[in-house]
């Protein structure tokens, strides 16, 4: 066997995968399902005619929320507040574009930038907990997620509650503050969007200054401090743009079907967390980020095409996903960064 | 190799004439009364024959010094002799009975002890936590913390430790910590105490107060195995010395019987210049002016009121006894630690508060005592830690745009300017040996042709072939018309390239010596300093 | 508003999973491994208690199989971060993930229900009084008429703190986690402890989880932490991982959030109460780490930092 063939098949990821879904095998086996005809549904489910719209779609904001955390990981700086950045996107995009007196693609524009903001202003304020106030990031982060969502709940329940309607849901955009779809199905420009956040960041880490910092601050951070580069001036910048990517999701998830602001309907499907998944699989570089954040969208997808023809729960998918992880993380430690914690 | 005179600063102050009359057994005994005794020790490290055939005797109730050079093997016979490492052959006896240690806790089972030269103490216990540790006295299920201060008490007044039981570690001095490891290990009923390189971190004072201590063991019929490099001590302290160098034993002898000139013949084996002296420089205008630069710490300032100047061509050394504010200094220097007062100019221009960026703007460069926590990143690629600080300017970024095939040009001009012997500048720096690693970070900061360059240890851990070779670049780049601020714990280093030297005390500048008038005696009085004043 | 026996009975019930879950984080910080995994191992635990009471129609053995599960689930951060040095933070997350997957999956396996299990069949905790206890007036009504586990949990405190202080595997534990290498030295096997914390985080996560399931409710709904194993997270470090102190950090946040259910009777939106032992929790870091601070600036000259000419015979 040529090296090259066996380097890949003994490599981390190879392993990882190999390893969940046995184990996602073994699990399905003692539930009753056959392994084999859930992973063939949920590879059908996924990538057929049927699917593999759906699992674009889905790639949409698990992507972006992927880039959004990968982004102050490749300079080893954990955002666990994606939540709440990406409902307070959703939320103010929502409030922009129902208020907003201009012509629709105007109003568009300005919801999309809005819902940037509020999500780059408010990671940014954790950036400020630890930069000025010592509370370690991941912490101030994660701390700040929930008095969001509560907020952007709080708005979708009261005053901006739709009149009439029993759920807690904003009223609906008007026609014109609509992302076009692509073709008939449930894409829409939203994609366009994520895209160009791809191209970016990929051109930045690897072909700017600026990109070059950032990974050699994720290298050891000390290194990057000797050598001139500000720290804190440069988590404040990492943390407001995850924060502007996380708004942008929320931004695209709200002005795309159905168009309004659903209570927990961005926290629900996850996206948060399978994004930081994917941006810890692919150790945030940006290809792989997207590699990996697409992967995990098409096993999403593809596990409700399995539910619908298997009857096999769809959470398997999860399972399996968090697996990859678990086992990608003991084969290879190459996340390993300085213990942390302040005692 | 220049000697040091043969009446220095730390003989004055023991009982030196008391450890120079041979006790009885004390000497190089028949191997059949032997405490220690190693036969043969061979330990291959790829590349390297670490161990050579070692025969290393050591009788009991004598305090035996193993000697050499950097790289000489000392480190692994020791780690051998204490189970850390497996050795490829040889024998090992301990009390006549042959041993076999997989684990420290094995050797210390048979009477081994060891005081590594990091102290591996628990910062926030009491002493008392620290020395029974893992073998706590225990009444009703819980430790008995009255028995275990009473069994430390009693040891450190007998062996005349002077340890207060109940102190936390964090709180005490360098030197009363290391009598805290003593402690550790007598408690362990440690018959041999092997001490690595024990005086690197204390003042002369400690240094003495130490040896006092350590002839006590040798009068309880303690033996004491002492590592070290440094003549002086071997002479004030011990009975017997064996040298080693590339791995062999280079000469076995009976202090009393020999003179530092015959050690340092046997730890050198050729005339090698380590302690050359570099000529003066051409010196010039002033580069670095430092004004009452402060930087607090808890309690008494770690840097207090320091001023001086660096003037173009010219080296200054700043000498001292680890931990009295060289490393501060060179932090609130180079911007990495905010100072509390004072003022710092580096070519005219003030950068007292000033970023790492605008200092390095300013011109200065650094290379730090850390290589791999600080100077590098040692996971990343060669090629990327030569570019960086190159990396916003031209050639390597062109109209914002980095350009890979110029960090790769970049990365192999000074790898061949400076003689690195790496492979691929895109393999990771961890892959170079220090010497390299040293190279790498020594190059990328002297590319940058800044009017100052601060260098930390520029030697630590670095092959002697390696040594002279930095040192001729930091000349040459003096000569060149730079200024140089040198941190060394080197005293040869420092009086071998200093055109000033500067001896840090308790924070201060407690003394300033010109080249002519810089010898080790002078230069370890004066790291005395304050240490030495009414107590 | 006053703070009357009912808010604080109320708090000692919402704190109780976040404090069991705590002093499992605080051992594990004690003995230098970081558990962010704290949330997924109480999920595991109220699931698993659930289960086991179904199944058992016996709520004594629901928290039986809750500790068991959750061990056996806590060897995953013990493997992977102790032995094969995997970080600590994306093993973490892989865990909260995975027990969010797990338990979903199984809830719909097992019961066959999406979302959420209830039952008037299934058995709680219940109360339980302390004798003599109950009839003291105020007292009575604080700390009488609480699940088994809510008693457990402040012993659990002074066990830990006592073990920690006074015992041998406590020092060596404290030594593990501050000095790994020192302690090796001295043959005391960081592995072992270090596994043993870990461990130790699985069975009071899986008590956590227990209590939450089947104390404070009696069910199991997906995701019914709802970042219950994140404060803890915090608790751990704003109470500096020792015992008494992450009581008292879980005790402000349970407060907190009483307080907040209370002011929603008087028209406090429910979200502002929801959001404000987050909130609380964060100011409440400020101000420990802004104290740090100052008191090290502000440190008074100690008389032992300088170098003591010592014995010179």
């Amino acid at each position: 066997m040529p090296r090259a063939i066996r380097g890949v098949l003994f490599s981390p990821i190879v392993f990882a995968l190999v390893t969940a879904l046995a184990i996602g095998a073994v699990m399905l086996a003692v539930t009753g399902a056959n392994p084999l005809t859930a992973y063939q549904a949920i590879v059908t489910g996924a990538l057929g005619a049927d699917g593999i719209g759906n699992s674009l779609t889905q790639a949409v904001p698990v992507t972006g929320m992927a880039l959004a955390l990968a982004i102050p990981l490749r300079a080893g700086l954990v955002n666990l507040g994606g939540d709440g950045q990406l409902v307070l996107g959703g939320i103010t995009a929502a409030a922009v574009g129902l208020a907003s007196p201009l012509p629709g693609p105007l109003t568009l524009v300005l919801a999309i930038l809005a819902g940037m903001a509020a999500g780059a202003l408010y990671a940014a304020l954790a950036a400020v907990c630890e930069n000025r106030f010592g509370v370690p990031l991941l912490v101030s982060s994660l701390l700040l997620s929930y008095p969001a969502m509560s907020a952007a709940s709080y708005l979708a329940r009261f005053p901006l509650k739709e009149e009439g309607s029993s759920l807690p849901q904003t009223r609906q955009l008007p026609d014109g503050v609509h992302l076009p779809s692509l073709g008939s199905g449930t894409l829409n420009a939203g994609l366009f969007l994520v895209a160009a956040v791809v191209i970016a960041y990929a051109v930045i880490d690897a072909r700017t200054p600026t990109g070059f910092e950032i990974r050699m601050t994720g290298r050891n951070a000390r290194f990057a401090t000797y050598a001139g580069v500000d720290r804190p001036r440069l988590t404040l910048r990492l943390m407001a743009v995850s924060g502007a990517v996380a708004g942008l999701v929320g931004s695209i998830g709200v002005l795309s079907f159905p168009y309004r602001f659903i209570d927990g309907a961005l926290i629900t499907p996850n996206y948060t967390w399978t994004g930081l998944l994917a941006a810890l699989l692919a150790g945030a570089a940006p290809l792989g980020t997207l590699a990996a954040a697409v992967f995990f969208a098409a096993m999403t997808t593809g596990g409700a095409g399995m539910e619908r023809v298997t009857e096999v729960p769809r959470e398997i998918t999860t399972v399996l996903q968090a697996l990859i992880i678990v086992f990608l993380a003991v084969r290879t430690g190459i996340f390993r960064r300085q213990p942390r914690g302040d005692s | 190799m220049t000697l040091p005179p043969s009446d220095d600063g730390a003989r004055g102050e023991g009982a030196r004439v008391a450890a120079k009359t041979p006790r009885p057994g004390a000497g190089t005994g028949a191997s059949a009364s032997a405490e220690v005794e190693m036969r043969g020790i061979v330990k291959h490290f790829p590349g390297v024959r670490a161990n050579d055939g070692i025969d290393l005797t050591v009788a009991p109730g004598e305090i035996h010094a193993l000697m050499g050079e950097n790289g000489a093997g000392k480190s692994t016979l020791m780690s051998i002799l204490y189970g850390m490492q497996r050795p490829d052959a040889g024998t090992i006896l301990i009390g006549g009975r042959e041993v076999s240690f997989t684990s420290p806790t094995q050797a210390i089972a048979a009477g081994l002890g060891m005081v590594h030269q990091g102290f591996k103490l628990f910062p926030s216990l009491s002493v008392t936590d620290n020395v029974v540790y893992g073998r706590e006295p225990r009444r009703r299920g819980l430790i008995d913390r009255a028995a275990a201060r009473r069994k430390v008490a009693e040891l450190s007044e007998r062996f005349g430790l002077g340890v207060d039981p109940g102190a936390p570690v964090a709180e005490l001095p360098v030197g009363v910590r290391q009598r805290v490891e003593i402690l550790k290990l007598l408690y362990r009923d440690a018959r041999v105490l092997i001490l690595d390189e024990p005086t690197a971190v204390l003042t002369p004072a400690e240094t003495g107060a130490l040896f006092d201590v350590l002839r006590g063991l040798a009068a309880h019929d303690r033996t004491v195995l002492i590592v070290t490099h440094k003549l002086r001590e071997v002479m004030a302290l011990s009975d017997n010395v064996t040298v080693l160098r590339d791995g062999r034993v280079a000469a076995r002898l009976r202090t009393a019987a020999t003179t530092p000139a015959e050690i340092a013949e046997a730890m050198t084996g050729r005339a090698i210049e380590l302690d050359r002296r570099y000529p003066a420089g051409a010196i010039g205008g002033p580069v670095l002016e430092v004004t009452g630069l402060t930087v607090r710490g808890e309690g008494r300032p770690l840097v207090d009121r320091v001023s001086c100047t660096v003037r173009a061509g010219e080296v200054v050394g700043i000498a001292g006894v680890a931990g009295n504010g060289q490393t501060e200094l060179i932090e609130a220097l180079v911007g990495l630690r905010p100072p509390d007062g004072g003022r710092v100019t580096v070519d005219g221009r003030d950068v007292t508060d000033a970023p790492v960026a605008a200092r390095r703007a300013a011109g200065l460069a650094y290379v730090p005592e850390d290589r791999a926590e600080v100077g590098s990143a040692p996971d990343a690629s060669i090629g990327d830690n030569l570019a960086m600080g190159f990396h916003r300017a031209e050639p390597l970024t062109v109209r914002g745009l980095l350009r890979p095939a110029a960090v790769r040009a970049h990365a192999r001009r000074l790898i061949g300017e400076f003689g690195v012997k790496a492979g691929d500048p895109a393999d990771p720096v961890s892959t170079l040996s220090g010497g390299n690693h040293q190279k790498v970070i020594l190059g990328r900061e002297m590319a940058h042709d800044a009017r100052l360059l601060v260098v930390e240890q520029p030697t630590r851990g670095v092959d002697i072939g390696s040594i002279q070779n930095i040192h001729a670049r930091l000349i040459g780049y003096r000569d060149a018309g730079h200024a140089i601020l040198l941190v060394s714990a080197e005293l040869s280093e420092i009086i071998g390239l200093s055109d000033r030297i500067l001896v840090m005390s308790e924070g201060r500048i407690a003394t300033e010596l010109d080249r002519g008038e810089a010898d080790e005696r002078r230069l370890g009085l004066a790291m005395a300093g304050a240490a030495e004043g009414p107590a | 508003m006053p703070i009357d026996a009912e808010l604080l009975a109320s708090a000692l019930r919402a704190l109780t999973p976040i404090l069991l879950a705590a002093l499992g984080g605080a051992l594990c910080q004690r003995a230098g491994v970081f558990n962010i995994s704290l949330e997924g191992m109480m999920l595991v635990g109220c699931f698993s208690a659930v289960t086991g009471s179904w199944f058992t129609g016996s709520a004594w053995l629901g928290v039986l199989v809750a500790v068991a599960a959750t061990t056996a689930f806590s060897l995953v951060l013990a493997v992977g971060s102790v032995s094969l040095k995997a970080d600590a933070i994306v093993l973490g997350v892989a865990m909260n993930l995975l027990a969010v997957g797990l338990t979903a999956f199984l809830l719909r396996t097992v019961f066959g229900v999406q979302g959420a299990f209830s039952d008037p069949e299934l058995k709680g905790l219940g109360a339980v009084g302390l004798p003599g206890l109950d009839d003291v007036p105020y007292v009575g009504d604080v700390l009488g008429g609480q699940s088994p586990l809510v008693y457990l949990s402040w012993v659990a405190v002074a066990v830990a703190a006592v073990f920690l202080s006074r015992h041998a595997w406590g020092l060596r534990l404290r030594g593990v986690g501050e000095r790994p290498d020192a302690a090796l030295s001295l043959g005391v096997s960081v592995t072992k402890y270090q596994y043993a914390a870990v461990l130790a985080s699985g069975t009071l996560c899986g008590l956590a989880g227990a209590q939450l399931a089947l104390g404070n409710v009696t069910l199991f709904s997906e995701n019914m932490t709802s970042g219950r194993g994140w404060i803890a997270v915090v608790a751990v470090m704003l109470g500096r991982a020792a015992p008494v102190g992450v009581l008292l950090a879980a005790l402000l946040f349970g407060i907190v959030e009483a307080l907040g259910f209370r002011l929603q009777g008087q028209g406090l939106p429910q979200q502002a109460a929801d959001a404000a032992p987050y909130l609380v929790t964060l100011v409440a870091l400020f101000l420990s780490t802004a104290r740090r601070r100052a008191r090290r600036a502000s440190a008074p000259a100690d008389e032992h930092a300088a170098p003591q000419p010592a014995s010179l015979g």
